[in-house]
Order: C-alpha cells, then sequence, then structure tokens
C-alpha cells in the first residue's frame, strides 16, 4: 500500500489547466425545506484523473453527485462534462457517463446478466456484458438474482452497470461503504485499473484510507461546501505536523503546557487524552515525556503516527471525520 | 433503436411473468372462485322468466311493446293493473315488471321515455337473469325508436332470456377481478421501484421515465390479454359458458377495463411513498370493489344508501359491459355508458398523474 502511495501522480498541481478539464462544476447549489444542502460548490477535475470528495455524511457529497449526474436539478448552477452542459444536454451527458449509487437496489426477477444485457441496451455503444461480467469477476453468478450476491458481489455488478455504456466518466457513491476488507481491496484494484484506462473517476467517501490509495486529489466537503482541495500529501502538509502524538495524562496537565512544548504545532484534550501535533517529533516526545515524569503524570496509551486526512479534517471543523 | 424498444418491452414482461406473486392473485383467484362457484353451485336458472307489463299508457306504440314481449318464447309475459302486477311480484309470482307510464308512446319518438322497473330480489341468480334480460329489452326498444320511426319491433334475440347458470354470472365478474388485481398492481410496482432506489438508478441514465412507464403498461395489457385468454378458454371447455358477443368488442372492453385500472394503479403511485403503503391503499380499494362491484353477485339488492356508491365504482361498470357482451350479446349501444364512464375515471386518474406522479 505504501508503494501505491507512492505512485501516485506526483504533480503538485492542484488546479486543473483548462485545456484537459473533463469535469467543471460551477457554483451548485441546492436547498431542502430551507436547508442548503450544497452551497455553492465548484471544483475541475482532469481527464484520466481520480478525484475524491471526502467528508462525513450529511456533508452534501450524494446530492452533488446528483447533481451533476442529472439525477437531481441543482437550484442553481450547473456541471460541465467533455463540453456539454448537464442541464442543458443532459442526454449527451449521460450517454458517457458511469454511475455507481450508494447502495444500488436492482430488480430483484432478472438475473445479473439479463440486468447488464437491459442497461446496455439503454446505450447506443458500450461493451460486452459478458467481459464486464468477467472484468469484476461475477461470471460465475451470471444467472443468479441480486439478492442471492453478497454485499461486495452486489457492489461489483453495480460497477459493471456503471461500466456497460464504457463511459469516460464514472461517479462512485461510498462504493466500499460496508464491505469486508477483501472485497475492498478488490473494488480499489479495478477502480485503478479504470484509470490506467484513461477513465476520469470521481468516488466520494468517508474513509480516509480509501481517499489516501486512489485519490490523485481531494475535495473535502462539509457542510454543504467544499472547505479544503488538495492532493493528500498537499493536505497533510498544510497541518505543519511531521507526527502526532497521541496519549492518555492522567493528571492535572494542562493544554497550555503541552503547546509550550517543543515542536508543538497544535494540542486537542478530549477527556483526558490529548493529541499533540508536532513538527518535530523527536523533541516534541521528549520532551512529553520528561514532563509527564516531572510532575508525576501517569501516561498511558501513547501512539505516534503519521499525520492522516482524519487530523487534517478534525483540524478544518474540529469534528472528528468519522464519529465512533 | 428498434433493440432497445423490444428489450426493453422484453425485459418489463419477463419481470411480470416471474412475479408469481401477482399472476396467483390475479388469475389464480380468478380460476378458483370460478371453480368453486362452477362446481360447488352450479345449476340453471328457470327457462322462462314471469314478466308482467302495466300498460298504463294505452297507446298503439305500448301495445305494440306488449306483443312483442309475448312473442318471446323465453319470456311468460303477464298484462294487468298496477296494484294486481305489484302484488304478484310481491308474492314472488314475477320476477320483474314493467310499466309503462302514459304518454309512453309519445314520448318514445319525441325522446325521454321512461320505462318503470321493478325487480325480485329473493333470488339473486334470477335477478340478475332478470335484470340483464330486463336491460337487453330496455336496450332493444331503444335502439328500435332511433333506427324505425315505424312500427316497433325489438331485436329477438335480445329479449331470448338465456339459460343463465351462476356460472355465467360469475365468469364476467371474474375476469373483471383479475383485470382489477393484475393491473392496479403498476401502482405497487412503481412505488417499489421509487422506493428502493430503482429509478434513481434508471434517472442517471438516457433512459426516459415515459418509455419505462409506457413499457410497463404494454406489458400489463399483454399479460391482461393472455389472462383473459386463459380464463375464458377455461371456462368455455370446462363449464361450457358461451360467449355470446362479439369477440372484438370483447377484446375492446377487456383492454379498456385493464387501462383503467392501470390509470387507477399510476394515480395511487403518485400518493404514496412506501411500497407497504401502496399494498394497503390497493387492497382497501380493491376488497370492497370485488364485492360492491358486482364480481360475485348482483347488487341490485344492496341498501339504497350504498347505491349511489356502487355507480361510481369502476369495476362495477367494467363487470356491467362485461356481462353485456359475454352474455347478453350486446353491442356498442349498450355498454356505451359503461365505456364512457370507464374512460372518464382514466381522464380524472391521469389529471392527478400529470400533477402529482413523480419518478424519483
Amino acid at each position: 500500500m505504501k508503494q501505491q502511495l507512492e505512485t501516485l501522480s506526483p504533480e503538485t498541481a492542484t488546479v486543473a489547466t483548462s485545456n484537459d478539464v473533463m469535469v467543471e462544476v460551477r457554483d451548485l447549489k441546492k436547498s431542502y425545506h430551507h436547508k442548503t444542502a450544497v452551497n455553492n460548490v465548484s471544483f475541475a477535475i482532469r481527464q484520466g484523473e481520480i478525484f475524491g470528495v471526502l467528508g462525513p455524511n450529511g456533508a452534501g457529497k450524494t446530492t452533488t453527485l446528483e447533481m451533476i449526474e442529472g439525477i437531481r436539478t441543482p437550484d442553481t448552477g450547473t456541471a460541465i462534462l467533455a463540453g456539454l452542459d448537464i442541464r442543458r444536454q443532459k442526454s449527451a451527458v449521460q450517454r458517457i457517463i458511469g454511475v455507481q449509487l450508494q447502495a444500488t437496489t436492482l430488480f430483484s426477477e432478472l438475473t445479473v446478466l439479463e440486468t447488464l444485457l437491459f442497461f446496455r441496451s439503454i446505450y447506443p455503444k458500450g461493451l460486452n456484458p459478458w467481459q464486464l461480467l468477467r472484468d469484476v469477476a461475477l461470471e460465475e453468478k451470471a444467472k443468479a438474482h441480486p439478492q442471492d450476491l453478497s454485499g461486495g458481489q452486489r457492489q461489483r455488478l453495480a460497477l459493471a452497470l456503471a461500466l456497460v455504456n464504457d463511459p469516460k466518466v464514472i461517479f462512485l457513491d461510498e462504493p466500499t461503504a460496508g464491505l469486508d476488507p477483501q472485497s475492498r481491496h478488490m473494488l480499489w484494484n479495478i477502480v485503478l485499473k479504470l484509470r490506467e484506462q484513461g477513465k476520469t473517476i470521481l468516488i466520494t467517501t468517508h474513509y480516509m484510507d480509501e481517499a489516501q490509495i486512489l485519490c490523485d486529489r481531494i475535495a473535502i466537503m462539509d457542510g454543504g461546501q467544499i472547505i479544503a482541495l488538495d492532493t493528500s500529501t498537499g493536505l497533510i502538509n498544510r497541518l505543519g505536523a511531521q507526527a502526532m502524538l497521541n496519549c492518555r495524562l492522567n493528571g492535572q496537565a494542562t493544554i497550555g503546557e503541552i503547546r509550550e512544548l517543543p515542536g508543538v504545532t497544535g494540542v486537542r484534550e478530549a477527556n483526558k487524552r490529548f493529541f499533540i501535533y508536532t513538527s518535530e517529533m523527536q523533541p516534541t516526545l521528549e520532551a512529553l515525556l520528561a514532563y509527564a515524569a516531572q510532575r508525576g503524570i501517569p501516561m498511558t496509551d501513547l501512539q505516534v503516527r503519521t499525520p492522516t486526512l482524519e487530523d487534517v479534517f478534525l483540524d478544518l471543523t474540529g469534528r472528528e471525520l468519522r464519529p465512533e | 433503436m428498434m433493440t432497445k424498444i423490444v428489450t426493453l418491452l422484453r425485459t418489463n414482461f419477463i419481470m411480470l411473468i416471474r412475479n408469481r406473486a401477482l399472476i396467483i392473485s390475479s388469475l389464480g383467484l380468478a380460476i378458483i372462485s370460478m371453480l368453486v362457484f362452477g362446481f360447488l353451485f352450479g345449476g340453471s336458472g328457470s327457462a322462462k322468466t314471469a314478466l308482467g307489463v302495466v300498460d298504463q299508457d294505452h297507446s298503439s306504440i305500448s301495445a305494440q311493446l306488449v306483443s312483442q314481449l309475448q312473442k318471446s318464447n323465453s319470456l311468460q309475459v303477464y298484462t294487468g293493473t298496477y296494484s294486481e302486477e305489484q302484488q304478484a311480484l310481491a308474492n314472488g309470482q314475477r320476477a320483474a315488471i314493467i310499466v309503462v307510464p302514459s304518454g309512453f308512446g309519445d314520448k318514445l319518438v319525441q325522446g325521454g321515455a321512461h320505462l318503470q322497473v321493478f325487480y325480485d330480489q329473493s333470488n339473486p341468480v334470477t335477478a340478475a337473469s332478470t335484470q340483464l334480460t330486463v336491460k337487453a329489452i330496455v336496450d332493444g326498444i331503444n335502439s328500435a325508436a332511433t333506427h324505425q320511426p315505424g312500427p316497433l319491433t325489438l331485436d329477438q334475440q335480445a329479449v331470448a332470456a338465456k339459460d343463465l347458470r351462476e356460472i355465467d354470472f360469475i365468469t364476467p365478474g371474474m375476469l373483471g377481478i383479475l383485470l382489477m388485481w393484475a393491473n392496479f398492481a403498476v401502482g405497487i410496482q412503481l412505488v417499489s421501484w421509487r422506493e428502493l432506489g430503482i429509478t434513481r438508478r434508471l434517472a442517471a441514465t438516457p433512459l426516459k421515465p415515459i418509455s419505462m412507464i409506457s413499457s410497463q403498461v404494454v406489458a400489463r395489457l399483454a399479460l391482461s390479454i393472455v389472462q383473459t385468454i386463459i380464463l375464458l378458454a377455461l371456462a368455455t371447455w370446462i363449464f361450457n359458458v358461451h360467449i355470446y358477443g362479439n369477440l372484438a368488442l370483447l377484446a375492446l372492453v377487456v383492454v379498456l377495463g385493464a387501462l383503467t385500472m392501470l390509470a387507477i394503479g399510476f394515480a395511487v403511485a403518485s400518493f404514496v411513498k412506501k411500497t407497504e403503503a401502496a399494498n394497503s391503499v390497493i387492497l382497501l380499494v380493491s376488497f370492497p370493489m370485488m364485492f360492491l362491484g358486482g364480481s360475485y353477485f348482483s347488487t341490485s339488492g344492496a341498501p339504497s344508501f350504498l347505491q349511489p356508491v356502487i355507480h361510481t365504482l369502476p369495476l362495477y361498470y367494467l363487470n356491467d359491459a362485461l356481462r353485456q357482451v359475454i352474455y347478453s350479446g350486446a353491442s356498442w349501444g349498450a355498454i356505451q355508458t359503461s365505456m364512457l364512464v370507464m374512460m372518464a375515471w382514466i381522464v380524472a386518474s391521469m389529471l392527478l398523474v400529470w400533477r402529482a406522479f413523480k419518478w424519483l
């Protein structure tokens, strides 16, 4: 997995230049019952990029996606895909996109193959359904019905349906939610293969590992807005932290004093558990241990790790990406 | 393009056929009812219907009417005064009496003539048979009046009371139920697709909702016709039920009936969000209508406060049109009202659908 991280696109450009933009989202807005679900969302995706939208449940990710896919009409704003406007040329756009929705339910009366054939018939051009079944490793289940498939198999079928028209742009909404680790890895490999074929992919997720492994660039979304957009590395670097120390201090430790320790860039405390961000791991660690020893404060559960996107989210919003 | 339409239709039809619950509830119910009534209650009504005629008009036209009725060899016609005939009816000596009011002859030529009819309700089967006969008589009078300004002759076929058995009465009723159950279900299907997110998935494709919906309609119409053929085949082969009417007209009634039930199903789908609720609403509407609509027994004996309700029910008119064509061999004139009421139900339902239906 570490190797995957290193071979991700090394470009540091965080803005797509106009000549290779595949998807341009402009000022999308959607409100329900006086509540704004999506509030002026804009971004651009390059051709051949895997673009992630990371955020907690309720951030507006699905609604945003639905507006770009043409399922929902925005209040204002639009999306341009391969030069086509979703609001004015919906059919043309939908012919070149494939979507995998969250928790796709399918016609229970049809077999896997029949479902693929049905969806295939909607488009003028596309791929051979049998080949698709092979690509997603569902050949054996061709005659099965959707309800006889496992969660992972159902998601792979949904993915096959998203690919049936050989789309230029693929939308995946929480593609591995609720799946076991093996299914998750299987799906990630399929997605990476799709990028190799030159497809542009937009994926929403609330899993930090998924975002880091798959995505070239990530937009962090919260409360209907994009609060940060960069590569995974770029976002983490913004924290200015090299490491995060995490421990329990069962005594009279205060945030103020911890913040004064050498190298510390930020501190958070919850129920005697301290999250300490530092740009100089070793000095901070040594000072922390000395501090605890000096004050006679018992320290337990010390963890040291590199910052992750969850830390970025926490830093930006003060909330956990995935509340336990 | 052709492949797309063919695949769309074929897929919708396959999904219908595989939905065993639907087939069982619609065709199964109809067939079982028929078998139960056909074998358990088999028997025939009397060959001649005792009909009393009270002539208060004493015109040449009313005299012609009476003599025409007397010519029929399936009617036993008695003439008498109003009180005499009412007494006979009350004593069970008449199946029905027709009162020809004074001024009938004049009004018949000008338009606006009325006949009063009183039925004996004690035996539902005979009552139903009598009603059909008298209705045919009245319709016969209407067509005679509009076509011939001269002597009044009645279409003898319409007047001949055929041997009406329970099974003859039930079969059109079962066909009505079949068409209702099989086609109301489209409402449940749409709500289910919407609730499960299937329509949402389709909304991301170039497939337009109207295409999917129309192929559902066509598939259900095809299924309705197949089920109709099966039901009528069973009725004619096993129980010797005769279809006296024009098969093309019967097909028209079946198609219109199916479309009416489909339209109502759509209307229900426009208002209900959950599949379970759709199921409940459809059941709540279907069950009373099955009985009040006259599928199992004649409703003319029902209490008068229910009659206005009965006369709004689409199934009532569908059953009526089916009985007229299958049993009375009626032509368009006799079923026109019923067909128009069904069309009105379609229009009203589609208006609702147009205003309220959401694909997502």
